[in-house]
């Protein structure tokens, strides 16, 4: 197994448990967290799929900029479920 | 299986499951919040997808220079570039309505929205 | 309950759909004819290095267009939404901590934002990544100032010149080649150059302009609305 397989498949599991756990995590506020990791690693895969443009613009809006408009939205509806 | 079409492969199972398991979110998840997070996941699954039907092995990015000879294709990346912004936007335009929703029916729990019941 | 098993139901059917609509689909040797006639013709055409930029905004140019009048409705209502609709702002004073970074570090990070736009044609970037960095930076700011904004009439002023020089940049080509938003009505130059690619530049630099604005207007009045419940 070369080593470009092992890191797609690495990445690849470790953002479906992280999906998974988003969205069955208790805390909303580690949701948000979650989230903005798989968006990370999101990042990397546009980046191991050649495509650097899109990388940069996911690593930038979806780690940081979506990541303060949910805490934004945390704030105002009030937390935990 | 190869190395290379395991590697080819791994990326979209990856993004499929993305985009299934945030229309799971979706549809099952109560707060409204969680509901817009489980959103954005789908929504960086099909732009996984995406870029990945424009994607071949082995070649370089679309970026000309004198000792590229192949490049994988520009034109899904070109769309998804534009579908992260809009995605984000949507996504902002999502949170306020939430809010405003579960300012009005006193919860953020969907199923006390009479609007969004299903 | 039973929307937990309907929903994994509908799941469960689409993921076979998924399934069977990829079980016959080989590793693609070549590209498609139009990928093709984009990476072989793209630098002549346009100028531009970067591949991903010269089909943004010179061969789909009208497309990025329209994507951004999306972008300017969704932070429109989002602003028109936290404007009309008193949400009781009581913003929570920031920690030292954070208004220090937030006063030394933004002039770095706007310059590499527009580091980024300036250099769209040459190597990854463009308007839209360079703008959501300037807009991070504002974002900065934003978290550090212990004051809620006014109502910023520059943002909206650049907000609307962005969007007016991006459709005059297209009338420009209509009057004088025939075509909108027509890349050669200036010079293509030498492909590598900063000062090339036709209108490539001008353009990524309204698109950032546009995206950095945008996403500042629907910062600021998350700002102005702020706070904990």
């Amino acid at each position: 197994m070369s080593l470009l397989a092992a890191a797609s498949i690495g990445i690849g599991v470790m953002m479906l448990v992280a999906a998974v756990a988003a969205l069955v995590v208790r805390k909303l506020i580690s949701a948000i967290i979650i989230v903005a990791f798989v968006s990370l690693s999101a990042s990397v895969l546009f980046l191991l799929m050649d495509a650097p443009d899109v990388a940069i613009t996911e690593a930038s809006i979806g780690a940081a900029i979506s990541t303060v408009i949910f805490l934004w939205g945390r704030g105002k509806i009030g937390g935990e479920e | 299986m190869t190395a290379q079409s395991l590697f080819y492969w791994s990326l979209v199972v990856t993004a499929a499951g993305l985009v299934l398991i945030g229309l799971w979110g979706v549809l099952t998840r109560k707060n409204i919040l969680r509901i817009a997070l489980a959103f954005t996941l789908a929504d960086t699954g099909v732009n996984l997808i995406l870029v990945w039907s424009g994607f071949l092995p082995n070649r370089s990015a679309p970026i000309v220079d004198a000792s590229v000879t192949s490049m994988v294709d520009p034109l899904p990346q070109a769309l998804v570039l534009t579908s992260i912004v809009i995605g984000v936007a949507v996504a902002a335009l999502f949170v306020v309505v939430g809010v405003l929703a579960s300012r009005k029916s006193g919860s953020a729990d969907v199923r006390r929205m009479k609007e969004l019941r299903w | 309950m039973i929307r937990t098993y309907v929903g994994l139901i509908i799941v469960l059917a689409l993921g076979a759909i998924v399934v069977s609509s990829l079980s016959n689909y080989s590793v693609p040797l070549e590209l498609g004819s139009t990928g093709h006639n984009y990476t072989q013709r793209g630098v002549d055409d346009t100028g531009s290095v970067n591949l991903v930029t010269a089909v943004v905004v010179a061969y789909r140019g009208l497309d990025t267009l329209g994507e951004v009048v999306v972008l300017f409705s969704a932070s429109t209502a989002v602003v028109l939404i936290l404007t009309l609709i008193p949400m009781g702002a009581n913003p929570t004073p920031s920690s030292s901590i954070v208004s220090f970074t937030a006063g030394v570090l933004p002039g770095a990070i706007v310059l590499f934002g527009i580091y980024i736009i300036s250099h769209g044609h040459l190597s990854p970037g463009g308007g839209f990544p360079g703008g959501a960095v300037v807009a991070s930076a504002f974002l900065l700011i934003m978290l550090g100032s212990n004051t809620i904004p006014g109502q910023s009439r520059l943002l909206a002023s650049i907000e609307s010149l962005a969007g007016l020089t991006f459709g005059l940049l297209g009338f420009w080509g209509m009057m004088t080649l025939g075509q909108f938003l027509n890349n050669k009505v200036l010079p293509v130059g030498s492909p590598g150059k900063l000062l090339s690619a036709g209108i490539i530049p001008l353009i990524s630099l309204v698109i950032g302009a546009k995206v950095a604005s945008e996403l500042s207007g629907v910062f600021a009045s998350y700002r102005k609305a702020g706070g904990e419940k």
